[in-house]
C-alpha cells in the first residue's frame, strides 16, 4: 500500500533549515536565524480530536480529568484539553509521542481539517492586539485558558499558555481554509517587532521552559 | 455606543462577533386548532417592541452557542431581565 503524503496548509517564504518525516508529514524543526523571536511556529501536523458527550465530565481522556467549565484548560503529559462548553471539549496534542486514540466514537480526529499556529516569545501581546481585540492578558483567568472568538476577523480557538511578556505565548486553531491569509495577516502585524518563522524545536523548548 | 452581548460561555464581547437569531416568541403553538393564518402570524409577524425585548442571538464567531438576552431596542444595549418576567 502506497503511503499518502500529508502537506500542511500553511507555507512560509523562507525555507526551513532542518526537516523530518512523521507519520507522513513534513515537519519543520528548525529555520535559519531563529534568534530570540518572537516567533511563528506550523504545528499542523500535530494530532487534534473534538470530544463530544451529553456527560462529558465523567470522562477520562488519558487518564485526564475533563476541566470543569467552559474556559478552562489542562496540560498534562504533552496534551492540552480545552473546555468549549458544557459539551465538548477540544485536545491537542504537543509534545511526546503521539498518544494511540480512545476506542470512543465520541472522538473526532479534526487534525486534517484545521490549522494549528503557536506564537510565542516576546511582545506576542502587542501583535495580538493588532489582529483581535479579544484580552488575552484578563487578570481574572489562570493560564492556561481558552478563548474563541475572532483573530484577524478568523473564528478561531485560542489558548493562552503564558502571560508573562518575555515568555508569553498562546496556540491557536482555525479552518484549514483561512491558514493562507491569517499567516500573510499575522507576519504582516508582526513585521515591526521582527516576528519571524520558527521550526517545532523552538516551541518543545520552550514548552519545557515553561512546565518542565 | 456599539453593542455588547453577554454570552453565557465566553462573556461580554463585541457584538459583531454575534448573529442576530429574531424575537424569542416563546414555544410552537399547539398544532391542533392550528390555521394557516395563526401559523404565519407566528412565524413572519413581529411586535416590533419599542424597548425591552427578549431576543435569540447566536455566537458566530465565538463558541457557537445559541442563548437569549434582553434588549432595549430604543438604546440598542442589553438589559438585565426584566421583574415582570
Amino acid at each position: 500500500m502506497k503511503n499518502i503524503i500529508r502537506r500542511s496548509p500553511v507555507s512560509f517564504d523562507s525555507r526551513p533549515a532542518k526537516t523530518e518525516m512523521r507519520d507522513n508529514w513534513t515537519v519543520a524543526l528548525e529555520y535559519e536565524a531563529e534568534e530570540t523571536g518572537p516567533y511563528l511556529i506550523d504545528l499542523s501536523h500535530r494530532a487534534r480530536w473534538d470530544f463530544q458527550d451529553v456527560d462529558i465530565s465523567k470522562i477520562q481522556t488519558w487518564g485526564m480529568n475533563v476541566p470543569e467549565s467552559p474556559g478552562q484548560c489542562l496540560f498534562e503529559n504533552g496534551i492540552i484539553i480545552n473546555r468549549m462548553n458544557r459539551t465538548q471539549v477540544s485536545i491537542w496534542h504537543l509534545s511526546g509521542a503521539k498518544p494511540d486514540v480512545p476506542d470512543n466514537p465520541a472522538f473526532t480526529d479534526v487534525t486534517d481539517t484545521t490549522v494549528f499556529l503557536a506564537l510565542f516569545s516576546k511582545d506576542i501581546f502587542s501583535i495580538t492586539e493588532k489582529l483581535t481585540s479579544l484580552y488575552f492578558l484578563d487578570p481574572l483567568k489562570e493560564t492556561p485558558f481558552l478563548l474563541q472568538g475572532p483573530f484577524s476577523h478568523i473564528p478561531c480557538q485560542i489558548v493562552t499558555l503564558e502571560k508573562i511578556p518575555e515568555r508569553s505565548g498562546i496556540l491557536f486553531t482555525c479552518s484549514r481554509g483561512y491558514a493562507r491569509d491569517i499567516i500573510a495577516s499575522i507576519l504582516e502585524a508582526g513585521a515591526e517587532f521582527g516576528l519571524r518563522p520558527a521550526g517545532e524545536n523552538v516551541l518543545i523548548k520552550w514548552l519545557n521552559e515553561l512546565w518542565g | 455606543m456599539a453593542l455588547t452581548i453577554t454570552c453565557p460561555i465566553c462573556d461580554k464581547r463585541n457584538g459583531y462577533e454575534f448573529r442576530y437569531g429574531g424575537v424569542d416568541k416563546g414555544p410552537r403553538p399547539d398544532e391542533e386548532g392550528l390555521t394557516p393564518t395563526s401559523w404565519c402570524d407566528h412565524v413572519h409577524m413581529n411586535k416590533c417592541v419599542a424597548g425591552i425585548q427578549k431576543e435569540w442571538w447566536f455566537h458566530r464567531d465565538g463558541c457557537g452557542a445559541w442563548f437569549t438576552i434582553y434588549r432595549d431596542t430604543t438604546t440598542n444595549l442589553e438589559v438585565d431581565k426584566p421583574e415582570a418576567n
